[in-house]
């Protein structure tokens, strides 16, 4: 046993279970139920960092999310985590922690022994490095900053935990498993509510857990506590989660918490088929937020020397881990509450001075039980400023104004190896303020609080409303949750549990101690730690003339960081009111934002990882893909080939044999992926002039056209072949990745338009496997499957379709080309979509059938000077710009959908970006896409950019490269010489038509 | 012509679930398995249309489920998608005398089948976490979900229809693309309970499984993955 | 997040199964070719914006894949209902008159 350990009869740490753990490389012991936090405390570890600003050196202030300076970094390799405070690290046998600050070493810091940093990063040294003439000196600022800054290191390996998510819908989810989280859990559990309680703590109780006297209905509280915890394990319809915490509240009581399964297990005893950590998504009807309040210290000179914590940690490290954080302590407080750690720590051996800053000091019976204990009493003093560098080796004391926050006199210089302070609780209000609401300054309390009465779905119990004696806060809880179970139209089973009532004596209103000296003149008192924000920097501030509340927070960072200033808003309010010289309430809080603590990037992706991270839909003919070795490239989550390598081929090599492949015998693309939906009833017809901007009044069954689709701004926003079925009946295809937002479109238009017409869309985009058979010899491939269908040049002309057979498999096929060859797709039911691919393999074998992916069909369309929508258009592309006016029936009677938008004014500009082909001077020079086009070779700025490359290959067929482009009034520019800024070099290229291949049709209609 | 001899894949044949298959016990926390090569028909028409209902009544033996439900009948199952939209799922070798039933008791209305029988498949997920693992996967309150009710919501990031026939277990109803996708996030949501690919029960009363043809099982393929 | 009430479905489902549709109500001029630019833009272009009560449309995109209306205020978030676009435009009418 350290020095520091002493036994408790209230401590929840197993004396018996001895845990070893390595910090910064020295092997410490501590035991099971200690967090690191205490462990190390307990081996009388007191320098745990150095502050962000200026190198100094700092210790455990807090004992749980309140902590704003031992950070530390967890383990090492794949399971390293950064940024964890002490106090919330569940110690673990093996347990390996290293600090994250001071450079180049914790004990030796740089920042802090030559103090240079400090003059770099005054308040608002962002701003005026930016803002100001400074400008210029920023890379040597952020050389410094980058080298100095931050508290640990990501993770560089993967994550070899699990993650996942859990969602929940539940009548009341109670946040907080404290007395009165517990009592509103009891009361909806006894109602027959579906609840959920959550708390942050690995074992329920709250404060209680750290307060060993308190009492609930005559009994220890512990005691109470756990036969609440009883009846709710017996409950069938409550459950509780512990070591989780709600950290986000959203709309309609979405609430957001975080479950550590198993960190506080040693890495080689989890269990990997289990969660790390699991993140629960519950939906409440009714939330009780009993999120308690935590303590936060008073502000005074060298307030942040290792050994200087809050009162409610000295009281907790003591009666829950059997830690005494000093032998010789100072404890100094504005209130009645802190007597008990004082007491607490004198009977458990410690020299206790309680420093009281009200002259009366505490109620009658709270100052005997002190004495009683050994606590040595001084009223109306204060600390001025705290001796010791990386240790606290002691405190000058000053007498001070009872009336006003002045000082009287000098009082003594006492000597101390622990400083406790309280300034009084801060009620835990984030998740009432994530979703809209706001606290408010109850001045009797001295905190921002909740409303007692809540807000519609949230109840509000205990603490987090200002209420800091549990008598009072029970009969509140009580009163609240009754309130809520009659919303529910259900009774209140059970009377109120009695905490015990106390004579309390008035707090002193009071966050900065004075020490006699003009702000910005003494020893530095900070207020926000983790930030290095002292009172001054905040005076700064507003002397600066940040008036609101949220500028100061901005210009100091106070309440930044992991901590998000659970310890110092309050302070740094308060302070920022005195030198505004306005009320609290009226300079108010800033804006409480998720999340509460610090949630790991693991947890908020769960099982959207890997593999599963997104859909990958895959078609029918996966396998066959696969086995014949395809590449495969994303397309609107689609799994598509992207090209198929043989042997070494690089992808040029594998595109340009496709390409040959296809253009001189026969061709094979898995075409399953267009959107296909099935449009039918007596107005199909009329619903589809009316959302393409082509004609469709006279296409007969059996024939196909192809259609383009405008918004209504006019511009193109999707194309796609239509076979006509029936009169009443067509069969739509749509991009692939158009499919969802096409369907959803129609919908849309029909919903709320056009009620009236007669036609529904069904999408099929699932049920076919279309099978695109292209190439010359494409015609000898379908003879070799089909008997039904009278293949013809004569018969089966381009843009018809025929129903038959395939192989024996009823298919639909259409004669169809996005590649102006001769072609045919094969749609038949997906279930036949790999045996129809197979046939069709087998059956070209003899042609040297070649299967290519979208690289192929890309230059193949390209070629041809097919346009890919959302490749060479952009949402700014009208028909009329892509030259293919001859898509548009103005003469139809509806007013096609983009129809009026075509005759705005600027949609008829001359000089309107245009489709054109490009022919770079070197037939080599495939141009990049994207490249700007310019009039002139010279580029030197502001060069007028005329244009830009859409889509750029090599042609095999045509041996050479070919682009297409926008070209502002390129339709008029034909044979003119643009340059192309590509590579880093310029390119002289001749606008030419965007048709490189077959511009008659010859190859398509034959 | 050769002769040809047609073969049917279902949608997760490439992980071959058949070879992985196992008898169905109590020990297994969660059970899936697919139920291959149904027939699906989606019926258009406005439900609340006394005519169309009574057609589609005529043609399924079922009667036309309200809104969130399923109904059985000879043809199989009758689920609810929407005002205008039921989804039939029904034996694959009854296909074609469906459509033809449902072409004939259409005529005159506006109202129509489409075959999606190649869009969609349907697993089956039981055992005592199974309503766990959807809560894993979807924002839906799977706990609300009565039997004799059907739910079209998402699940992960993709969308399904689940329906749940009795206590033990629901029927997932999936897109075909999507469908490795949630085999894959199912596997994964089940890495904290015993999983088993079980056996489907044989039972020639259940109004679904009784709805599976033998006769077409694709020929057994080695497992293919990406 | 928040959950919106189907009235197609009769229930009320996370907002992950919808979709937004826009602003309500917005009318397509009946004869487009007889609007000038300027109506024609304003149709096309310019939506209320509204910071506070504000009708708008949903589709149920993973269920039922109708669109409906909903009456939602875009500050506090709180939703006053949702209706099938023909109830709705009743409601909708009525508050515009008034
Ligand atoms: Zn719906």
């Amino acid at each position: 046993m350290s020095a520091y350990r002493v036994h408790r009869n209230s401590q929840r740490i197993d004396s018996q279970s001895p845990l070893k753990f390595t910090f910064d490389g020295k092997q410490m012991q501590g035991f099971a139920g200690d967090t690191l936090a205490s462990a190390l405390i307990a081996n009388g570890v007191k320098l745990i960092g150095r502050s962000f600003k200026y190198g100094r050196p700092r210790g455990i202030i807090g004992h749980g999310s309140e902590e704003p300076n031992a950070l530390i970094q967890l383990e090492t390799g794949a399971y390293t985590v950064p940024d964890l405070k002490a106090t919330q690290v569940e110690l673990y046998h093996g347990l390996s922690a290293t600090t994250t600050t001071g450079f180049p070493s914790l004990h030796f810091d740089l920042k802090g022994m030559a103090g240079t940093f400090a003059r770099f990063m005054p308040p608002g040294f962002y701003y005026k490095t930016f803002m100001g003439p400074v400008k210029a000196a920023w890379p040597l600022y952020e050389k410094m900053i980058r080298m100095a800054a931050g508290y640990g290191r990501a993770p560089v390996e993967a994550d070899p935990e699990y993650y996942d998510h859990l969602h929940h819908h539940v009548d009341v989810l109670v946040v907080g498993g404290g007395a009165c989280g517990l009592w509103a859990a009891t009361l909806a559990g006894r109602a027959g509510l579906k609840t959920l309680l959550v708390d942050e703590q690995n074992e329920a109780g709250g404060w209680m857990l750290s307060d060993a006297s308190a009492r609930i209905d005559g009994k220890p509280a512990m005691q109470w506590v756990n036969e609440r915890l009883a009846e709710l394990d017996s409950l069938g319809n409550v459950t509780v989660l512990r070591r989780t915490t709600a950290f986000a509240l959203h709309e309609q009581n979405l609430v957001q918490a975080l479950e550590l399964c198993q960190d506080h297990l040693p890495i080689g005893s989890r269990n990997p088929g289990q969660p790390r950590q699991r993140l629960h998504k519950i939906r409440a009807h009714h939330v009780v937020l009993a999120a308690g309040a935590i303590e936060r210290p008073l502000v005074y000179g060298n307030n942040d020397r290792p050994g200087v914590m809050t009162a409610a940690a000295g009281q907790t490290y003591l009666n829950r881990y059997g830690v005494a954080v000093g032998r010789n302590v100072l404890l100094m407080t504005h209130n009645d509450a802190a007597y008990d750690a004082a007491r607490d720590l004198a009977e458990a051996g410690s020299r206790v001075t309680l420093i009281d800053t009200r002259l009366r000091g505490a109620a009658d019976w709270r100052q005997q039980q002190a004495k009683q204990a050994g606590v040595e009493l001084m009223l109306g003093y204060g600390i001025a400023q705290v001796h010791g560098k990386t240790a606290v080796s002691g405190a000058q004391l000053v007498q001070l104004d009872p009336f006003t926050n002045t000082v009287r006199g000098k009082g003594p210089r006492l000597s101390a190896d622990s400083i406790l302070s309280s300034g009084g609780l801060t009620s835990t209000v984030h998740l009432f303020c994530h979703n809209t609401g706001r606290p408010y300054w109850k001045e009797e309390s001295l905190s921002f609080v909740v409303p007692d009465e809540g807000r519609q779905g949230i109840s509000c119990a205990g603490a987090i409303t200002g209420r800091w004696e549990l008598s009072s806060a029970l009969a509140q809880t009580h009163a609240a949750t009754s309130a809520m179970l009659a919303g529910f139209g259900r009774s209140t089973h059970g009377d109120c549990p009695q905490g015990d009532e106390h004579e309390v004596a008035a707090t002193r209103r009071l966050f900065r101690v004075p020490d006699g000296l003009a702000e910005g003149h003494g020893a530095k008192a900070f207020v926000d730690f983790q930030n290095d924000v002292s009172a001054a920097d905040i005076h700064l501030a507003v002397r600066e003339n940040y008036r609101s509340i949220e500028h100061v927070k901005r210009y100091t960072a106070l309440g930044f960081g992991t901590d998000q200033g659970k310890l110092s808003n309050v302070n740094g309010f308060a302070i920022a009111a005195e030198a505004l010289g306005k009320p609290i309430s009226a300079v108010g809080t800033t804006t409480y934002r998720p999340a509460y603590t610090p949630v790991t990037f693991g947890a908020l992706a769960g099982s959207h990882k890997a593999d599963t991270f997104e859909p990958r839909r895959y078609t029918a003919m996966q396998a066959s893909h696969l086995k014949r070795g395809a590449l495969f490239e994303t397309v609107g989550q689609w799994m598509r080939p992207w090209y198929f390598p043989q042997g070494k081929e690089t992808m040029h090599q594998a595109v340009d044999r496709e390409c040959l492949a296809t253009r001189n015998s026969v061709g094979v693309m898995d075409a399953s992926t267009l959107g296909k939906i099935d449009v039918k009833g007596p107005d199909a017809r009329e619903f589809l002039n009316r959302i393409y901007s082509n004609a469709w009044s006279k296409l007969d069954p059996g024939k196909c056209r192809y259609g383009l689709m405008l918004d209504e701004n006019g511009m193109v926003m999707d194309d796609g072949v239509t076979a006509c079925i029936a009169d009443d009946h067509f069969h739509m295809t749509t991009t692939t990745g158009g499919a969802a937002r096409v369907l959803n479109w129609l919908e849309r238009w029909h919903q709320t338009e056009w009620p009236e017409l007669q036609v529904r869309f069904t999408s099929t985009t699932d049920h076919w496997s279309t099978t695109a058979v292209v190439g010359p010899k494409s015609r000898a491939v379908l003879q070799k499957l089909c008997s039904d269908i009278d293949l013809s040049a004569e018969n089966f002309k381009f843009m018809d379709w025929r129903e038959g057979t395939v192989a024996g498999v009823p298919a639909k096929v259409f004669r169809i080309s996005f590649s102006g060859e001769l072609a045919y797709e094969i749609n038949v039911d997906a279930c036949y979509g790999h045996y129809i691919w197979e046939q069709v393999m087998a059956a070209g074998d003899e042609f040297g059938i070649t299967p290519y992916g979208t690289e192929t069909m890309h230059v193949l369309r390209a070629e041809k000077g097919f346009i890919i929508v959302g490749q060479d258009t952009d949402g700014s592309m009208t028909p009329m710009d892509l030259a293919m006016g001859w898509a548009v029936g103005m003469k139809k009677p509806f007013s096609f959908l983009g129809k009026r938008s075509l005759s705005r004014s600027d949609t008829v500009r001359s000089d309107r970006k245009q489709l054109v082909g490009l022919y770079t001077e070197d037939p080599k020079v495939v141009l990049t896409e994207g490249a700007q086009i310019l009039s002139t070779p010279d580029a030197t700025p502001p060069a007028a950019m005329q244009g830009h490359v859409t889509s750029s290959y090599h042609s095999a067929f045509l041996g050479r490269s070919i682009a297409m482009a926008v070209l502002k009034g390129g339709s008029q520019r034909s044979g003119d010489t643009v340059y192309v800024w590509a590579q880093g070099k310029m390119h002289p290229a001749k606008v030419v038509s965007s048709v490189f291949v077959d511009q008659e049709g010859v190859r398509q209609h034959a | 012509m050769p002769n040809f001899q047609p073969y049917l894949q279902s949608p997760l044949v490439n992980f071959n679930l058949p070879a992985e298959t196992v008898p169905a016990d109590s020990s297994q926390q969660v059970r899936a398995n697919e139920l291959p090569l149904l027939g699906y028909i989606a019926i258009r028409g406005e439900l609340a249309d006394a005519a169309i209902a009574a057609a589609v009544s005529s043609v399924t033996g079922a009667s036309v489920p309200a809104a969130g439900q399923f109904s059985t009948g000879d043809a199989g199952v009758l689920v609810w998608v929407s005002p205008d939209e039921l989804l039939l799922v029904t034996r694959r070798a009854e296909l074609a005398q469906r459509l033809a039933a449902f072409e004939a008791a259409f005529a005159g209305l506006f109202a129509h089948a489409v075959d999606n029988s190649g869009g969609l498949t349907c697993l089956s997920l039981s055992g005592s976490e199974h309503v766990t693992v959807l809560r894993h996967m979807g924002v839906y309150d799977f706990e609300s979900l009565a039997v004799g009710q059907a739910v079209s919501t998402v699940l992960g990031k993709a969308g399904g229809t689940v329906l749940r026939l009795e206590d033990d277990g629901v029927f997932l109803i999936i897109r075909r693309s999507f469908a490795d996708y949630l085999w894959l996030l199912l596997r994964k949501v089940c890495t904290p309970y015993r999983f088993a690919v079980a056996k489907l029960a044989e039972s020639g009363s259940h109004p679904l499984l009784r709805l599976l043809d033998k006769q077409h099982a694709a020929p057994a393929r080695k497992a293919v993955t990406a | 997040m928040f959950q919106l009430h189907c009235p197609h479905c009769g229930a009320t489902r996370e907002e992950e199964e919808f979709s937004y549709a826009g602003e309500a109500y917005i009318a397509r001029p009946a004869n487009p070719e007889e609007a000038s630019d300027a109506e024609w833009g304003d149709y096309l272009f310019m939506r209320k914006n509204t910071r506070g009560w504000f009708w708008e449309q949903w589709q149920h995109t993973a269920g039922c894949r109708k669109v409906f209306v909903v009456k939602r205020h875009t500050a506090s978030y709180q939703i006053a209902g949702s209706w099938t676009l023909a109830e709705g435009k009743a409601h909708y009418l009525k508050e515009s008159e008034a």
